[in-house]
């Protein structure tokens, strides 16, 4: 696991997963938690390649998934911007609730938990938690 | 998305059955190959499995005993030679006196040399122009050798072994040279070690050879998500 940083960024690269997948889960999560602001310009793919020493292909690949998935846009002869619609990001910031969501009932579902069960440890944790 | 692209790969290389032997051993058996323009493909094994053989046939050095070859669209030979920045395993020649004299002689003998570009590597590589080229360490020393073949301007490049038997700071400074390299213009490479090291996130593409045969290839995202790491594959495929 190599960590880099570009300006303000920080990534962490793990090999055994593919990397552009990487590049753009990190984008996301710093766009959701406003670490990156709306609006604003991203690293070229010559400098995050030169930054993150991952090959610009890769890059390219990533850049053209957070484009597609309207992340991004790209302006002819400035750069790459992170989109300035709010609604964009609330809606990746639901998409990626409910990854996590997903996630967390498969790791339950496999513990042997029921729906049910789930819903009732969460309620009786966030009292412990209150008190 | 791959699948949209699949369409339009054109290849910088393509092997269709190859087979070479070397007096009882078969250094390539039944090889068939397409490797993708632009980006860096990787071809692993351990040592004996074909790697420097198949480099040796796709530079015309020595003739396959059966199978097609193409190369830049072309059959091997000495005129698209001029097309393709080759560095044979081992391979230490002289020179001249400093780095700077080196320059010149690729200067004179290499076709698409670049001065600028050779420049500019040099202060990536953290090589002095004034340097003395016997003076040099191993490291600097093939830090040179790859410098000198990068700052050519050809659409292929060609590496054997290029990490092997270096320390750890050259071998960084070579991934950062060949990274600001690719980022500055559309080339194709191929990259071979028997020890993947650093040099796992250079590759857009990794081929894996064994005993002269092909056991897998593909594009490196794709097997990472299929099978983890590419250093984890070699382990797995060569244990």
């Amino acid at each position: 696991m190599d960590e880099r940083r570009v300006g303000s960024l920080s990534f962490r690269i793990d090999y055994s997963q593919p990397i552009y997948e990487q590049i753009v889960q990190q984008f996301q999560s710093s766009v959701v938690k406003g670490e990156i602001e709306r609006g604003s310009k991203i690293p070229s793919v010559r400098e995050l390649a030169q930054a993150l020493h991952v090959t610009p292909n890769t890059v390219m690949h990533a850049y053209q998934e957070m484009e597609r998935s309207g992340l991004t846009e790209t302006r002819r002869g400035q750069g790459t911007f992170i989109t300035s619609s709010q609604e964009q990001i609330e809606q990746l910031r639901t998409k990626l609730a409910d990854v996590a969501i997903q996630q967390f009932m498969q790791r339950m579902s496999d513990l042997g938990y029921s729906k049910r069960d789930i819903l009732r440890l969460i309620e009786a944790n966030e009292r412990d938690e209150e008190r | 998305m791959t699948t949209t692209l699949e369409h339009q790969i054109e290849y910088a290389v393509k092997c269709l059955q190859v087979g070479k032997r070397y007096g009882r051993s078969q250094a390539l058996c039944n090889l068939s190959l397409s490797l993708p323009q632009g980006r860096t493909i990787g071809i692993l094994g351990p040592n004996g499995s074909g790697k420097s053989t198949l480099f040796r046939l796709l530079m015309g050095l020595s003739q396959p005993d059966s199978g097609h070859i193409e190369i830049l669209g072309q059959r091997p030979s000495w005129q698209v030679n001029r097309d393709i920045a080759y560095l044979p395993d081992r391979a230490r020649w002289y020179v001249g006196d400093t780095v700077r004299d080196a320059f010149r002689y690729a200067q004179r003998l290499l076709p698409g040399f670049s001065q600028h570009l050779a420049d500019n590597l040099a202060d990536v590589m953290e090589i002095s122009l004034h340097m003395k080229v016997d003076a040099m360490s191993r490291g600097q020393e093939a830090r040179l050798m790859i410098l000198l073949c990068v700052a050519r301007e050809v659409p292929l490049i060609i590496l054997d072994e290029p990490f092997s038997g270096i320390d750890l700071l050259s071998r960084e400074r070579i991934i950062e040279c060949l990274i600001h390299h690719m980022s500055r213009r559309e080339v194709t490479m191929l990259v071979s070690t028997h020890e993947l090291h650093e040099a796992e996130p250079l590759l857009d593409h990794a081929v894996f050879l064994n005993r002269g045969e092909l056991i897998m290839s593909g594009d490196a995202d794709e097997l990472r998500a299929h099978h983890g790491s590419l250093e984890r594959i070699m382990k797995t495929l060569y244990a």
